[in-house]
């Protein structure tokens, strides 16, 4: 009798503990946090922002920030969309060596690219490691090349897709970026291997990419690119 | 800056949380391998010729009528699967008087012997419950061929209890009764006796709905006829089946004209991580020194003698790694090289901890360091040493297979002893920690406690830790009866009941643990105290494993007396204490299946070896299997004869995506018996540090760059 009820007792308290416990856990450890804690505070904000966000958002989300708010930060300023991932995100500089930049979001994802050219990413899951990429010049130019891409698979190893691409330059276009107009000169770059082809666009302001559209691995697809301050 | 960024990250975060199933899920190109209610490939009650994706885990619960059958099933190879089942069947006194349930627990083998090509059907043969008792034995040959993309025909041949309804004969003569208590493969009934034929038919409805139809061969003589559980009145079976996502499908049947089945199938492809990819946080740049040529004094070697040189670099490494859990143990530098040994408490991937270090390294070193050696540290001692060239980690930051040529030029050899004039300390040692947190303990498919686990220890100097733990349980259905085994060894398992019922909360260990490295590419361990649960003493280990060795080769030695039920820290109840000790050798026969082979004397006194052959993923994943034979009779050891059972570990990042190194994980036996039994000790040698040798880490290296 007096062992069930010690017992009883000792179950009750350690589920309240249990239950105070779940999310968190506690302890002096911090090294490892608690992956069901952190769990449910990632879909926690998923719901928050498919809540907040909506299905139509999209569409309105660039015209409620307006080139002026941009600009006033006077630093340079690059887009990146994930249509796949339903992503839209403004990006500053992390990082710079010579003409490879490497852009960045505030929670640590990063885009690599050389003179407009995408080269990495990090922090997307299925990210493009490196790449055998054309220079920026041989893509304005048109002609043939090889492109290699290395990416992470989705069982972590890399995974390595060879294209032979050609170039065609399609002729001019006018673009418009966060209420800018732009003159550019818009070129294709068709790019095939037996097991499928993919095509990336670019949008030549002089020398410059102004906007491209870019693949970037099988899990990622297409990200498209908009450089909206210099 | 981060008011405009606000928006726009979150929404890229919720993208990357909703978003990750597009890039796992299956195109339905091809109709799915399908299962069945026996949890292995197949129609409804029936096997077929089809096998699943290669390493595919499954976890399947079934109801037919008042029988449960949860069965988790690996496909160990392209050909190969296996299956382990725990089936209940309940009203098992309705006819005959005695318990009112019962169990029974059985493994099946299958073998794809022919692959479908255009016109051949895929061929299998199978071998359902080989070794237990026989009451769901059956073994059968089974062909399927797709006609379209929508159908699937399937025909077969069964003996045993698939062989029992409509029978063509006996083919290979009689089918002679089992041994009992035997639990060794049934050899002399495979394909014995009468032979039966079956067939069905599958029929992709939409991308989601399935119908299943067959004839059974299985006459449910057990179910039926002696124990009056269900009614066979019909042959046929069918049904549908609703596949919701990559990962879950759920069966409806109407089985033998009378009773209602229900299957939920979980499938899970340990190959592909369920967020597509490893998330967390891009990695800082590598900082680029400016050209020699160019800034000459940069490269300077006079800071080394700089008195607070080694505690600055120390404190600026230690932030840049805190991010990723990364913990520096010591650093140790020359003008011209730096040792930092480091302890990964994160990051699931050891290729990424070293990417992330060797990247903070060319941050904070100044320029004249051009070597970087990673040591990363396991339970106090270096575990290899990874050396790196500064000038490569420039050259190859941006360059194309960037991983590959970094791996050419990068060294990973034994870790060494600790340099001399390394700066060591920050609050590391002595060191208390302590955390208590949810545990979940599973101790066969469907049974398993959810518990409170509070756990502590004492950090005294590198190698040398005091930890221990107590758990206590909360909710669960694991036998607690209380009832002491009938086993004629020794009790040094079979007690099991009694410590769940008698220690709750039980101090589960307390124990002083030494680890070393006695020689180059040997490492040692010596436990003593409250070893687990059931066993307390002391526990010697040494291990040589060259870090590029596929082979490595162990000695254990223990003496260990068995404590008390209650929990505590008493050995009045059991008068037992034995040696026991084991010779290993493990062997890396490349991707990623890992065999072991233990030859030595077991907890109940017995001799004998135990194989073991597991699967590891590059993402974290196992899966294996063992057995034990020892020179305890099949008799004495009790139901199943000798010790078998599989493991599997799930990394929960696996699942999750975030940043954790913990793992969700079981070992599940045939039967437990008091033979072929081997001490639980923490900390064995070889897992621990594997990790950081070459065979673990080439296959994961693509994330040195993550």
């Amino acid at each position: 009798m007096g062992q069930g009820l010690a017992l009883k007792s000792w179950t009750r308290t350690a589920t309240a503990v249990l239950i105070g416990s779940l999310l968190a856990g506690c302890g002096n450890d911090k090294s490892e946090p608690s992956p069901v804690g952190a769990a449910v505070g990632n879909m926690a904000k998923a719901t928050l922002a498919r809540v907040t966000g909506r299905a139509a958002a999209p569409a309105a989300q660039p015209a409620q920030v307006t080139r002026a708010d941009i600009e006033k930060f006077g630093i340079p300023i690059l887009r990146a969309v994930i249509p796949l991932r339903g992503a839209d995100a403004l990006l500053t500089v992390s990082d710079a060596k010579g003409s490879t930049v490497t852009w960045a979001t505030t929670d640590g994802t990063s885009f690599t690219l050389r003179d407009g050219v995408l080269i990495q990413t990090r922090g997307l899951g299925a990210d493009l490691m490196s790449s055998q990429a054309p220079s920026a010049s041989a893509l304005s130019s048109g002609g043939s090349h090889q492109r290699v891409y290395f990416f992470l698979g989705a069982d972590d190893q890399t995974t390595r897709r060879t294209y032979d691409c050609t170039v065609t330059v399609d002729g001019a276009e006018r673009i418009e970026i966060f209420g800018r107009a732009h003159s550019t000169t818009k070129v294709t770059e068709d790019c095939v291997r037996p097991q499928g082809t993919i095509s990336n666009t670019f949008w030549f302001e002089g020398p410059v990419i102004r906007k491209s559209r870019q693949w970037t691995s099988g899990g990622i697809g297409f990200i498209d690119f908009e450089g909206v301050v210099d | 800056m981060p008011y405009i960024m606000l928006k726009s990250p979150s929404r890229l975060l919720a993208a990357l949380a909703l978003g990750s199933s597009l890039c796992s899920g299956p195109a339905f190109a091809e109709m799915t391998k399908s299962l069945n209610l026996n949890g292995t490939t197949g129609l409804i009650d029936m096997p077929s010729g089809e096998a699943q994706d290669d390493a595919a885990f499954t976890f399947s619960t079934a109801l037919v009528g008042t029988i449960t059958r949860a069965t988790i099933s690996f496909q160990i190879t392209e050909r190969l699967s296996a299956s382990f089942r725990f089936q209940t069947w309940r009203d098992w006194d309705a006819v005959i008087a005695g318990d009112s349930k019962f169990n029974d627990r059985s493994f099946d083998l299958r073998y794809q012997v022919l692959q479908e090509g255009r016109y051949l059907p895929s061929l299998t043969i199978g071998l359902i419950d080989f070794t237990g008792q026989g009451l769901f034995s059956s073994e059968y040959i089974a062909a399927t061929k797709s006609l379209g993309e929508r159908v699937k025909v399937t025909a077969g041949l069964g003996w045993g209890r698939l062989g029992s309804d409509g029978s063509i004969g006996q083919v290979f003569g009689d089918r002679p009764a089992v041994a009992e208590g035997n639990g060794k493969p049934n050899t002399d009934q495979w394909f014995r006796g009468d032979a039966a034929p079956f067939a069905g038919v599958e029929v992709k409805l939409s991308d989601t709905w399935t119908f299943k139809g067959e004839y059974s061969s299985d006459a449910y003589v057990l179910e039926d006829d002696e124990r009056g559980l269900i009614d066979r009145k019909s042959p046929f079976n069918f049904g549908f089946e609703y596949q919701k996502g990559p990962n879950t499908r759920y069966g409806i049947y109407s089985l033998y004209g009378t009773e209602v089945g229900l299957v939920f199938h979980l499938v899970l492809d340990p190959k592909s991580r369920a967020t597509g990819g490893v998330m967390g946080a891009a990695p800082v740049a590598v900082k680029a020194r400016p050209p020699r040529s160019a800034d000459p004094e940069a490269y300077d070697g006079g800071w080394v003698t700089q008195p607070d040189a080694g505690p600055l670099l120390r404190k600026n490494l230690a932030k840049r790694l805190a991010v990723d859990g990364i913990v520096i143990e010591n650093l140790a530098y020359t003008a011209t090289t730096a040792q930092i040994r480091i302890r990964n408490n994160r990051i699931d991937a050891g290729a990424q901890a070293i990417g992330r270090t060797a990247r903070a390294l060319s941050n904070v070193m100044p320029a004249s360091v051009e070597v970087f050696e990673i040591v990363p540290v396991v339970n106090g001692i270096g575990a290899s040493k990874v050396t790196i060239r500064r000038s490569d980690l420039e050259q190859l930051e941006f360059a194309s297979d960037n991983a590959t040529l970094l791996r050419q030029r990068t060294m990973i050899s034994d870790a060494g002893p600790l340099p001399a004039n390394a700066v060591g300390d920050d609050g590391l040692y002595p060191r208390f920690r302590w955390g208590l947190k949810p545990a979940f303990r599973m101790s066969e498919p469907l049974k398993g406690d959810l518990g409170l686990r509070l756990s502590a220890s004492y950090d005294i100097r590198p190698g040398l830790v005091l930890s221990g733990s107590i758990y206590g349980r909360v909710v669960g259905n694991v036998d607690r009866s209380g009832d002491p085994s009938d086993s004629v060894l020794p009790h040094v398992r079979t007690d099991g009941s009694r410590y769940t019922k008698f220690g709750n909360p039980a101090l589960e260990s307390l124990t002083l643990a030494l680890y070393g490295r006695p020689a180059a590419d040997v490492y040692s361990r010596v436990s003593f105290g409250y070893l687990e649960r059931m066993h307390a003493g002391i526990s010697g280990e040494v291990l040589w494993k060259p870090v590029d060795s596929q082979l490595a080769l162990g000695v254990e030695l223990n003496y260990t007396k068995q404590r008390d039920t209650d929990g505590g820290l008493g050995f009045g109840e059991y008068d037992y204490d034995v040696v026991t000790g084991h010779v290993s050798a493990y062997y890396d026969f490349g991707n990623g299946y890992l065999g072991q082979l233990d030859v030595g004397r077991y907890l109940a006194g017995d001799v004998g070896a135990t194989l073991s052959l597991d699967r590891v993923f590059v993402n974290g994943w196992r899966v294996g299997a063992f057995a034990t034979v020892t020179d305890v009779s099949a008799a004495d050891f009790g139901d199943g004869g000798f010790d078998k059972g599989i493991r599997f570990s799930v990394p929960l990042n696996w699942a999750l995506g975030n940043q954790t190194k913990n793992n969700f994980g079981t070992t599940l036996r045939a039967n437990t018996g008091d033979g072929g039994a081997r001490l639980n000790v923490d900390g064995r040698l070889y897992d621990s540090i594997r990790d950081y040798h070459t065979d673990a880490l080439d296959p994961e290296w693509g994330r040195v760059w993550r």
